[in-house]
């Protein structure tokens, strides 16, 4: 089958859903960039997704994150899951390029046809996500993956979008590398579901794993039923087998997340806040489209600054006139 | 930002010369004022740059501490460099061809390298070595093929230098004495250098190969039995120039070379070995890069950083100790594809600064090495390349002529003075195995690499025939093209297995369990890799069970399983 | 529609570990706008197809720096011709001979940059002729 033949959005849908690879990358290309199909095509796959865990993990550049999702795959697939990783690296604000160095540290999954993976630059998004992520979360829930992990990028401090898109989040941190500090400061702590503390090998790491749990502990437990985020140490590099450390733990971690969610019904808040978020990306994408589409070619946008500029008005006030104009129509 | 093609001739593609830019080209002068590793120098330097040398102190005379000058006191007068041509190409009895060629020509010592599978630690049959055997080196699997390998080569007369592999140059080592042995030869009168420097293998590509603490327990096991058994024998050419063709500048080569050499030195002083008991053996294997002055004033500062390292941080007492001895290969990463007869040229200025830089031992590439492996006519060039340097230009006559420059010798202490702070640096990282550890050491030629093309691509470093002079791609290699014969490869991964099918077992396990015993109780494993060895274990068998004793997978790529279990 | 950005992998094949040039070109593809997946070292052709089929590449940027050359772009080109992906873009780089250039263009190699080449030439050529289409 020859990856270019241009068939219906349906047709696409429906390969996608019986599991086909292609469909789903090439629906992934589409929607990433907001090809005028995306619509439509989202509005096929939406009903064949919200049924996969979703797991983030987020954590600042050499904290480990890639690694640890090698390990994850791998216990995943033992258990029979399929698994779908999604794997974000920021674009450059230069040029728009994005160097993609995650897939590296699992690639030896590639050829496992349970596992699929698919790495996206931020494109100029903040927040830690790209804009199409939720999407292709859901393009590879439709596509059959039991679970779904998203790698965010960066340091998990401004960029926390993900915690809206997953329901298990994970935060990487390693001892002395101050971004444990940092990310006790900036209330990190009291969103993530678990904090993963990496390269527990290194000196330092039980005083650093104290005083996280220190820290935790006076932010009282969270939700329903009140479930407090663990502190898990891992080693996740090791060249030797044995050298790997505490990836059992933090599937059980995981697990026992998972069932508080279901348990506590918090699950159902976590699905809200997902579907809340995507609401509020397409109505602010439609929008934005409506309103640039109606001013497109026609000069008024230059008008409009000329008039500002002159004295004759503000940005608040044209907006809310030119809105006004959608309103009563 | 321009890119590249800066205008430099005045002639146009289609002859016509255009007399403007022929005076441009007139006129033309040095764009940048900066060596290659971009240091600024003067328009000229006189005494008043040398106004507060202290002769004695920091330079003395060639054969005196710190050596600044040179080993020996009247360096070539005593003795030519050693001729010595990297040769390593398809199956050993290809490689044993080429060698006996060069010395036919002329060279005056052997220089065998490794493919791809060998510096893997991988046995020619593995299924990832057998389509790459012998492409890039030769594989050595078994005894049998280190007998091939070296014929009828007298052993106590010819100064073999093995580069082989690093990864295996505790096996390489084996083989070689295994060998030499069964030909009746004592170990004392046994003459050459393996080069066994694990650690920096990690940066050529081979790093599931070459675990931080296996490499320095191997090297160090490599030095340990030497230093008892072979007084002849060099044991390491702890290898700086695979560093620099990352891309790094000189006085970073210098900086990092030293540094992993300190490894190996504070392993073999934590095993008990006393300083002067093994350094007078220790060498190091050199870039030789095109900017001539910088690289000669390179060399210059390594002598007299190493013997001051020795002398003062170390404490050793025998001068031989503080003798840098080193061996130059000419930067691969100089020569270029495009009108690749430049690399003649090359070549040879790179040569010239290695031997004004009072080199022991020398290489030169093979004009065609951005091609293919050298053909024989290619290799005759290099050998003769050297030749022409020491008989017909007179240079050798005089030790170190270019001592006393007003230039050379600033430029000397310039090239110091930044080494030491890039060692500096690495000392507040915590030293060099934190540096490796940290891949902070990757990031650094990570960025050098990028720097060195950026340079290229906005012409800042000019480089004829790339942004400069360039002329339609050749569609032909003038001098021939190297071809490996598939036959050579399949013959050997036959013969690799008909030996494992043959080989009496019992022998062989006795000596493997051997081996994993002596690795187990953390004694030297060489002893026990000969014996192997002569059991007819293979490389990746010695390798396999030794790292399965320190906890890592018994093969490298993680495919196969020890067959010992 | 057109795409919005050019997807590249970049990726060693075999046992070569000579990756700065791979790395080095990664970098500055990167700097000039594509979006880079780099594979790093010991990939198989199947490990190489498999991503490029999960990522939609437009582009596949090989290096060769150990004579296996010849060996592997036979295997590469029949796994993207199984895969169907004829219309991505194969490139290689590194070193060997010029002799063997037009054999493996005419195997299905799009175009080749050894060592040497500028960076302007390599994107220039991306930009030219890698498929427009999402």
């Amino acid at each position: 089958m020859s990856g270019r033949t241009l068939a219906s959005p349906r047709e696409m849908v429906e390969r996608l859903v019986a599991g086909d690879r292609r469909a789903a990358a090439r629906l992934i290309t589409l929607i990433e960039d907001q090809s005028e199909q995306s619509g439509e095509l989202m509005k096929l796959i939406y009903p064949h997704s919200g049924r996969a865990v979703i797991l983030g993990l987020t954590g600042s550049g050499g904290s480990g994150k890639s690694t640890l999702i090698n390990h994850l795959i791998a216990r995943f697939r033992q258990q029979g899951k399929r698994v779908g990783v999604v794997a974000v690296d920021p674009s450059s604000p230069f040029s728009g390029g994005a160097l993609l160095g995650d897939r590296l540290r699992f690639q030896s999954h590639s050829l496992d046809p349970g596992v699929y993976i698919r790495s996206m630059g931020s494109r100029g998004y903040l927040g830690g996500l790209a804009r199409a992520t939720g999407d292709v979360v859901r393009i590879m829930e439709a596509m059959g993956n039991d679970l779904v992990m998203v790698e965010t990028l960066g340091a998990g401090q401004d960029e926390i979008d993900i915690i809206d898109v997953v329901q298990t989040c994970l935060l990487i941190l390693t001892p002395g590398m101050g971004d444990d500090i940092q990310a006790m400061k900036a209330g990190i702590m009291e969103v993530a579901d678990l904090i993963v503390l990496n390269k527990a090998d290194l000196d330092g790491a039980t005083s650093c794993q104290k005083a996280l749990e220190a820290t935790i502990g006076l932010a009282g437990g969270r939700g329903e039923g009140g479930w407090t985020p663990p502190v898990i140490p891992t080693v996740a590099t090791g060249s030797r087998p044995e050298d790997v450390r505490g990836v059992d733990e933090l599937v059980e971690a995981i697990e026992a997340h998972q069932a508080y969610l279901s348990r506590s019904r918090t699950l159902e808040a976590v699905r809200a806040r997902r579907v809340e978020r995507e609401l509020g990306l397409v109505f602010k994408d439609e929008v934005e489209k409506l309103v640039f589409k109606a001013l497109k070619g026609t000069g008024k946008k230059r008008d409009y600054i000329e008039a500002i500029l002159a004295g004759r008005g503000d940005p608040y006030s044209i907006v809310e006139e030119v809105l006004g104009a959608f309103v009563k129509a | 930002m321009s890119q590249g093609r800066a205008v430099k001739a005045a002639g146009d593609a289609c002859g016509q010369v255009n007399w403007d830019d022929y005076l441009k080209a007139y006129y033309d002068k040095p764009e940048s004022a900066r060596t290659w590793s971009g240091y600024e120098v003067k328009e000229i330097y006189t005494p008043a740059d040398r106004a507060g040398e202290d002769y004695r102190r920091d330079i003395g005379h060639a054969g005196q501490y710190p050596f600044t000058r040179g080993i020996h006191p009247n360096m070539f007068r005593g003795r030519y460099w050693t001729r010595r041509e990297v040769v390593g190409i398809g199956s050993p009895a290809d490689t044993h061809e080429r060698a006996a060629f060069c010395f036919e020509q002329g060279g005056t010592g052997l220089n065998t390298i490794a493919d791809v599978t060998y510096e893997m630690g991988l046995d020619a049959d593995h299924p990832w070595a057998m389509s790459e055997v012998g492409l890039t080196g030769v594989n050595i699997t078994s005894l049998r093929d280190m007998e091939t390998l070296v014929g009828d080569i007298p052993l106590d007369k010819v100064s073999w230098s093995v580069i082989t592999a690093s990864t295996a140059a505790s096996v390489t080592m084996a083989q070689y004495v295994a060998v030499a042995q069964a030909k009746g030869y004592d170990l004392s009168v046994l003459r050459g250098s393996i080069q066994n420097d694990p650690i920096h293998f990690r940066y050529c590509g081979f790093r599931p190969a070459c675990p931080l603490d296996l490499s320095i327990k191997l090297g160090a096991d490599v030095m340990e039995f030497c230093t008892q058994h072979m007084p002849k024998w060099y044991y390491t050419t702890v290898n700086m120039y695979d560093l620099r063709e990352q891309g790094i500048t000189a006085p970073q080569e210098v900086a990092f070379g030293l540094g992993i050499a300190r490894c190996y030195i504070d392993e073999l002083i934590r095993r008990g070995l006393d300083i002067d008991q093994f350094a007078p053996r220790f060498t190091f294997y050199v870039s030789c890069h095109v900017d001539f002055f910088e690289e000669i004033a390179k060399i210059r500062a390594a002598r007299r950083m190493w013997a001051r390292l020795l002398k003062e941080k170390y404490g050793a007492k025998d001068p031989r100790s503080m003798q840098f001895r080193f061996a130059v290969h000419t930067a691969g990463c100089s020569l270029i594809p495009q009108q690749p007869l430049n690399n003649l040229v090359r070549i040879a200025y790179e040569a010239l600064a290695a031997v004004l830089g009072g080199v022991q031992s020398l290489h030169c590439c093979s004009y065609d090495e951005p091609m293919c492996l050298p053909t024989e006519k290619g290799h005759l060039q290099a050998l003769r390349t050297q030749q022409i340097i020491a008989y017909e230009t007179g240079v050798t006559n005089v030790a170190d002529p270019l001592g006393g420059s007003y230039y050379v010798e600033s430029l000397t202490d310039k090239m110091e003075e930044e080494a030491l702070k890039v060692m500096k640096q690495v000392e507040d990282l915590g030293g060099m195995e934190e540096a490796i550890r940290t891949e902070w050491l990757d990031r650094q030629f990570e960025m050098e690499a990028v720097k060195r093309q950026r340079e290229a691509d906005n012409g800042q470093k000019l480089i004829v025939g790339v942004n400069i002079f360039t002329s339609e791609p050749e569609k032909t290699t003038p001098l021939g093209v190297q071809r490996i014969p598939e036959q050579s490869a399949r013959q050997q991964i036959e013969e690799v297995r008909r030996l494992k099918a043959s080989r009496d077992k019992n022998k062989l396990n006795q000596a493997i369990q051997r081996l994993r015993e002596d690795a187990q109780a953390g004694r030297n494993t060489i002893p026990a890799m000969i014996e192997a060895t002569k059991a007819l274990a293979t490389t990746g068998e010695i390798l396999g069970t030794v790292r399965q004793v320190f906890g890592y997978s018994y093969d490298p790529m993680g495919i196969i399983e020890s067959p010992f279990n | 529609m057109s795409k919005e950005k050019i997807k590249v992998i970049v990726s060693k094949v075999g046992l070569d570990g000579h990756d700065r040039g791979a790395k080095v070109v990664a970098s500055l593809l990167r700097e000039a706008g594509l979006e880079v997946v780099y594979l790093g070292l010991y990939q198989t052709p199947e490990g190489i197809i498999q991503a490029a089929i999960d990522e939609d590449a437009d582009v596949i940027g090989l290096s060769y720096l150990s004579g296996e050359h010849l060996v592997y772009t036979p295997k590469i080109v029949e796994e993207m011709r199984r895969n169907g992906l004829e219309d991505v873009l194969l490139l290689v780089g590194g070193s060997f001979p010029p002799e063997d250039i037009p054999l493996m263009k005419r195997m299905g190699v799009d175009e080749v940059f050894r060592g040497g080449s500028l960076t302007d030439d390599i994107v220039g050529f991306i930009r030219q002729n890698a498929r427009q289409e999402a």
